[in-house]
């Protein structure tokens, strides 16, 4: 029965990401663009390509790290949407340790990066979750108006505190992290991510199904009232995921900023926390499903790159193919099914 | 003072047609995240309809052609397959996202912006040189107030709006009257649709004559947090969004007044941070906004 259960899960997210895709495919067609050239382009940019998979296993690392954070909030049934948010704060929050302790030695720099790319996530959690607990303001607006915010203050200390005197004007950036406290070149890989990404994954999965909390926190996502009955205190398990989230997002962030990135960039990577938040409904929240979905829209983000530069195709296509799936992904039903299932259960022949 | 007025009324008006958008969808127990995507759709349709076929007409009826069938689609996926509104919703902001920057380099290629050679009729070309600075102000402007009052009575004073409230906070007392919940989100949803591509025609040809990726800014959100800010009331939320653009308002002015002393960055993230506190306060006042609809969940039962 379990299985069988899962098996429709699967299913499912399939049959409505194929839905979205051919709505995507209606809409280039609209716009003008061949939309079989369009597919084809983005499984080359994506995945069939020589070297393709490994670029899009650079995007799907960190979105990965981010996604695990979402599933963890969704689960404590909390509307984070604010990753985008937490994932900037984090990037900031690294930046500004490997800034300011430039003459330190790696081995002090580099985990003082990570701790502040993790608070920096946890703190632009932290407030919208209070909020919520403490005067039920609603999380989904906060964390919301979290990533604006964000955005501005990212362009803020670009712009003023971390500028890179030596940069042009056109793209506002930080000094280019040092040699010595990057974790890894421009392509993104290297033992020191996967090992990051591994142990997070690996934790993670502990977490949500051989602790208490993980079996707390989705019973809270489904049936608040029943948790609170059991004496388990909701609202600390509230802040406790929302946090979480946050802080993983923040490392997603560290990560891009000594690793591929190699500098904090004003409005880096802008649906970042977006994806993250598909990848994570498209897995229906379960850990081992965002490892497998990630590598999907890994990919699609490194499609995002390759349309514009060498098919000459808008990576707009990426952005539209994202939304659409998140229009369809969280659909639990296709009409005339559950008419048909209801009418099953009502003639008792279960 | 008259600047600080007009300044509030050009970032106000938009954001209170798509507040009512928001005010629509929330008394059919909708949370519509979506309307940030429909307004961007509303500013692209206009600006692009205007300079493809040079008629201001053309333009205002293709954005209300597309926002009504992006509620459509909304109302589609929310009602019928049963999605999570507030996942739903972000994805069609999405779309109108990405859509209208698809739509831009379709049509232009990789420009950052469209320039429409003529903006919205101005008060100033209409009532001659009578009404001094206000001039400068389009005609949406004026019509705003009629708008939310036309809104007030037929949410409060006529059987539709009894029907919508209905459907929105108790569907199964909607429905043992002979009134079908599903249909009156669709009405809800597509009238909603009709007042972003208002809002959105406002932004891109009230004052500025063109089209940017991305120009909405979060607006569509401040509109559906205004309507949590202002209780679902037509009125009340539309007073909650001429405070978020007074804040707005208040940033502009501070830039031209103390120039590089305040980081200007800052100075742009204080409509959002008031959002969040008008929010705030609304929880604290009403115990949490969710009563309505709980985890934005559709009621049907």
């Amino acid at each position: 029965m379990m299985l069988k259960g899962r098996l429709i899960t699967v299913g499912r997210a399939i049959a409505f990401v194929l839905l979205a895709l051919i709505l995507c495919g209606i809409v280039f067609q609209l716009a003008g663009y061949s939309a079989k050239e369009m597919f084809q382009s983005i499984a080359d940019g994506a995945f069939l390509n020589p070297g393709a998979w490994k670029n899009s296993l650079r995007w799907a690392l960190p979105l990965f790290i981010t996604a695990c954070g979402v599933a963890i909030s969704f689960r404590c049934g909390f509307f984070n949407v604010g990753a985008q948010g937490q994932f900037y704060l984090g990037a900031i929050g690294a930046t500004f340790v490997v800034d300011f302790m430039a003459g330190w030695p790696a081995f002090v720099v580099i985990p003082l990066a990570f701790l502040a790319g993790i608070l920096g996530g946890a703190i632009w959690a932290l407030w919208p979750a209070l909020l919520r607990v403490r005067s039920g303001t609603d999380e989904v607006i906060t964390t919301l108006m979290g990533n604006f915010i964000a955005g501005l203050v990212l362009i803020y200390v670009c712009s003023g505190i971390l500028k890179d005197p030596s940069g042009t004007g056109q793209v506002m950036a930080s000094r280019p992290v040092s040699p010595a406290f990057r974790i890894s070149t421009n392509s993104g890989l290297s033992p020191t991510i996967i090992g990051i990404v591994i142990v997070v994954g690996v934790a993670m999965w502990l977490l949500v199904n051989r602790t208490a909390f993980g079996v707390l926190s989705s019973l809270a996502g489904r049936n608040p009232i029943m948790v609170v009955w059991q004496g388990a205190k909701l609202s600390r398990l509230g802040i406790a995921g929302f946090v979480l989230g946050g802080a993983l997002a923040g490392l997603a962030g560290t990560i891009e900023v000594l690793g591929p990135n190699g500098r904090l960039v004003s409005g880096f990577l802008p649906a970042h926390g977006f994806t993250a938040i598909l990848i994570a409904l498209v897995a229906s929240l379960s850990i081992t499903g965002t490892a497998i979905v990630s590598l999907f829209f890994g990919g699609l983000a490194a499609a995002s790159l390759y349309l514009p530069v060498l098919a000459g195709l808008p990576s707009a296509a990426i952005d539209i193919i994202n939304a659409a799936i998140a229009l369809f992904i969280t659909a639990r039903t296709v009409p005339g099914l559950a008419r048909l299932a209801a009418r099953r259960r009502a003639s008792g022949s279960t | 003072m008259d600047e600080f007025i007009i300044a509030t009324l050009r970032y106000g008006t938009p954001l209170v047609y798509v507040t009512l958008a928001g005010v629509l969808a929330q008394r059919a127990g909708i949370w519509n995240l979506g309307l940030e995507g429909l307004m961007i759709v509303g500013c692209c349709a206009s600006v692009l309809g205007l300079v493809q076929t040079g008629s201001l007409l053309f333009g205002l009826g293709l954005a209300v052609v597309l926002c009504v069938l992006g509620s459509i689609l909304l109302w589609f996926v929310v009602e019928k397959l049963r999605a999570n509104p507030i996942i739903a919703g972000l994805g069609l902001t999405g779309l109108g996202l990405g859509g209208t920057d698809l739509a831009v380099q379709a049509i232009y290629g990789s420009q950052a912006s469209v320039t429409a050679p003529e903006g919205l009729p101005r008060l100033g070309a209409i009532f001659g040189p009578a009404v001094g600075p206000y001039g400068v102000l389009s005609i949406l402007v004026v019509l705003m107030p009629f708008v939310v009052i036309g809104l007030w009575i037929l949410l409060r004073r006529t059987r539709f709006g009894l029907q919508l409230a209905a459907a929105g906070e108790h569907p199964f007392a909607a429905r043992s009257v002979g009134v079908s919940p599903s249909r009156m989100r669709l009405v809800a949803l597509s009238l909603g649709g009709v007042l972003c591509a208002l809002g959105g025609a406002e932004l891109a040809l009230g004052s500025l004559q063109i089209f940017a990726y991305g120009m909405t800014a979060g607006r569509g959100f401040m509109g559906f947090s205004a309507v949590i800010f202002g209780g679902g009331h037509p009125i009340g939320s539309s007073f909650a969004a001429l405070f978020f653009s007074v804040v707005g308002a208040i940033g502009i002015r501070a830039q031209l007044m103390f120039g590089d002393r305040v980081p200007h960055d800052l100075l742009l993230a204080l409509p959002y941070v008031a959002t969040v506190a008008g929010v705030w306060i609304s929880g604290r006042l009403r115990g949490g906004a969710r009563a309505a609809a709980v985890s934005g969940e559709l009621r049907d039962y």
